[in-house]
């Protein structure tokens, strides 16, 4: 695992619900998310949904697992989140545990919430052609 | 479902703002522009199935919640 930086000079806290106006892939229901600090895990924070299903994820500040981590946001999508070029925006990458372990992350669509509107929406970039699966943690 | 036959440089409109535009006809494909509002998102199928797949399977139990933390603090 890349050593996980010491939360930046970026980190933003949300603790009031985030609408996703068209939910995320799989849970088009779920409007409206809260994002938590996972329990003893630092980096780690958790995604659970307040509607449409019950849902919670894991999800880690991209950047925290590669430093060069960059994927642009389209126009519409920065439109979409209601957000100007300057904005900070919370970025997200789920946790996914694998079936034989393995603790992976979805580099390749992550989560972008705009804490000023508090909009948020998981964006499938043209031009970011990370992995769907990154190795977070090798099987035991 | 609705079918149509369309050549190239032919398009079709769904609604007022999205259309479908056919560039190129090849052997194992077809090239097809899009253009819809901002607020229409257009991806290949298959893209989004693959990340709604993703997503289905990393909901998590609160079980699971302690279980990957405590592995992640231990790969550190």
């Amino acid at each position: 695992m890349n050593p996980a930086p010491a939360v930046a000079e970026t980190e933003i806290t949300v603790s009031e619900a985030v609408t996703f106006p068209d939910g995320i892939p799989g849970f088009e229901t779920c409007r409206s998310w809260v994002v938590m600090a996972a329990e003893s895990a630092t980096p780690l924070r958790r995604l659970h949904a307040m509607d449409g299903a019950d849902a919670s994820f894991l999800a880690i500040d991209p950047r925290a697992v590669l430093d060069n981590y960059r994927c642009e946001l389209s126009a519409s999508d920065l439109r979409r989140l209601g957000a100007g070029d300057n904005d900070s925006l919370l970025w997200l990458a789920i946790v996914m545990m694998e079936p034989g372990g393995a603790l992976t992350v979805n580099l390749r669509a992550p989560i972008v919430i705009n804490p000023k509107t508090m909009t948020g929406q998981q964006v499938l970039p043209h031009n970011c052609l990370y992995p769907l699966r990154h190795v977070l943690v090798d099987a035991e | 479902m609705l079918v149509f036959t369309r050549r190239r440089h032919e398009a079709i409109m769904i609604g007022d703002g999205v259309e479908v535009r056919v560039l190129r006809v090849g052997k194992d494909g077809v090239r097809l522009g899009i253009v819809a509002p901002p607020e229409v998102r257009v991806h290949r199928r298959e893209v989004y199935d693959q990340i709604r797949d993703a997503n289905q399977s990393a909901v998590v139990s609160p079980d699971q919640l302690a279980q990957v933390a405590e592995r992640l603090t231990k790969a550190k």
